[in-house]
């Protein structure tokens, strides 16, 4: 066992826990350039939000409450057994982990289909903007435009969840083929970093574009 | 070889910990609070957001430099935010000669 966790520390690195270490700061850094990435739209969301509100608080009226918060919570599970799978990994038990990644990708793909039922919804309410957009009210390109972000932000959300996905997948095949084990188990911690980051962007999606017109 | 640093017990707490805070956010959201709605809301979102980078990311137990890394981002975040919103709000505060 001391051989075979030898041979996966690689020979830049003087032992495995400063190998753990190098990678986690890696994936750290990696998630603050993400935070950039989705800090520019939500600081330009914010810009127009504070020039129209009238208009983007009747798009939020638009938004499905329900489907809205069914998703934040099935998200919020992912993130715990996510991290639950991370945890098993760290103390070898590699069926749980096996199961608990199966579990985080299934209520991935809760996720994105309750996400496609929204998209459909606001497709069959006339609220793709440019392609079939008609809303009757005052404001109606000012709403439009609350429409783009929402499609943007989201969609972009939900393509880093398929990414996630995909990555997991990679995982859980690592994980059948006996790759990880107590003394090695970093792509699974990183993965679980990922995969957390993820939903921590929807929390702020979540209150950006839902809660603003509950009680309009 | 590492032992886990967080027990099972506290990722089940802090999960129950963020559906209260969903919940909570969302009961709020009906509350007519006009442009407090939006403060309220980001910073429930934010404190969610801090429960899952210290315990399920287990970032309160990373070594010094990765949590300075992690405040970096959003350090790095709020100086966009603040010098592109000054921008923004302050426009039309001063008159200009043909404007």
């Amino acid at each position: 066992m001391a051989d075979h966790a030898a041979s996966l520390v690689r020979e830049q690195f003087r032992t495995a826990e400063q190998q753990r270490e190098t990678e986690t700061l890696g994936m750290w850094i990696f998630l603050a350039t993400e935070v950039m990435f989705f800090g520019g739209l939500f600081v330009a969301f914010t810009v127009y939000r504070m020039y129209y509100p009238q208009a983007f608080g009747a798009g939020s009226a638009d938004m499905n409450i329900l489907l809205g918060s069914i998703n934040t919570v099935v998200l919020i599970t992912s993130s715990f057994t996510m991290a639950l799978a991370v945890h098993s990994a760290e103390v070898g038990n590699r069926r749980l982990l096996a199961f608990l990644l199966v579990a985080t990708m299934l209520l991935g793909c809760v996720f994105l289909g309750v996400k496609l039922t929204e998209y459909y919804q606001h497709y069959l309410d006339h609220k793709m903007p440019s392609v079939w957009f008609e809303y009757a009210g005052p404001n109606a390109s000012k709403v439009q435009m609350f429409f783009v972000f929402y499609f943007f932000m989201t969609g972009l959300h939900a393509l880093h969840m398929v990414v996630g996905i995909g990555v997991l997948l990679v995982i859980l095949a690592r994980t059948l083929a006996r790759s990880f084990s107590a003394e090695y188990y970093t792509p699974v911690a990183m993965a679980g970093l990922y995969w957390s980051f993820v939903d921590i962007i929807w929390v702020f999606l979540f209150a950006l574009f839902y809660l603003q017109g509950l009680h309009i | 070889m590492a032992e886990p640093v967080i027990s099972t017990r506290s990722y089940v707490f802090t999960y129950l910990a963020l559906l209260a805070l969903t919940l909570i956010t969302t009961l709020l959201g009906y509350l007519p609070l006009g442009p407090f709605s939006m403060v309220v809301a980001i910073a429930i979102a934010a404190v969610q957001a801090c429960l899952i980078a210290g315990f399920f990311m287990q970032g309160l137990y990373e070594a010094a430099l990765v949590r300075v890394v992690a405040a970096a981002g959003v350090v790095w975040f709020l100086i966009m935010a603040t010098l592109i919103l000054t921008d923004y709000i302050t426009r039309g505060w001063l008159p200009f000669p043909g404007k």
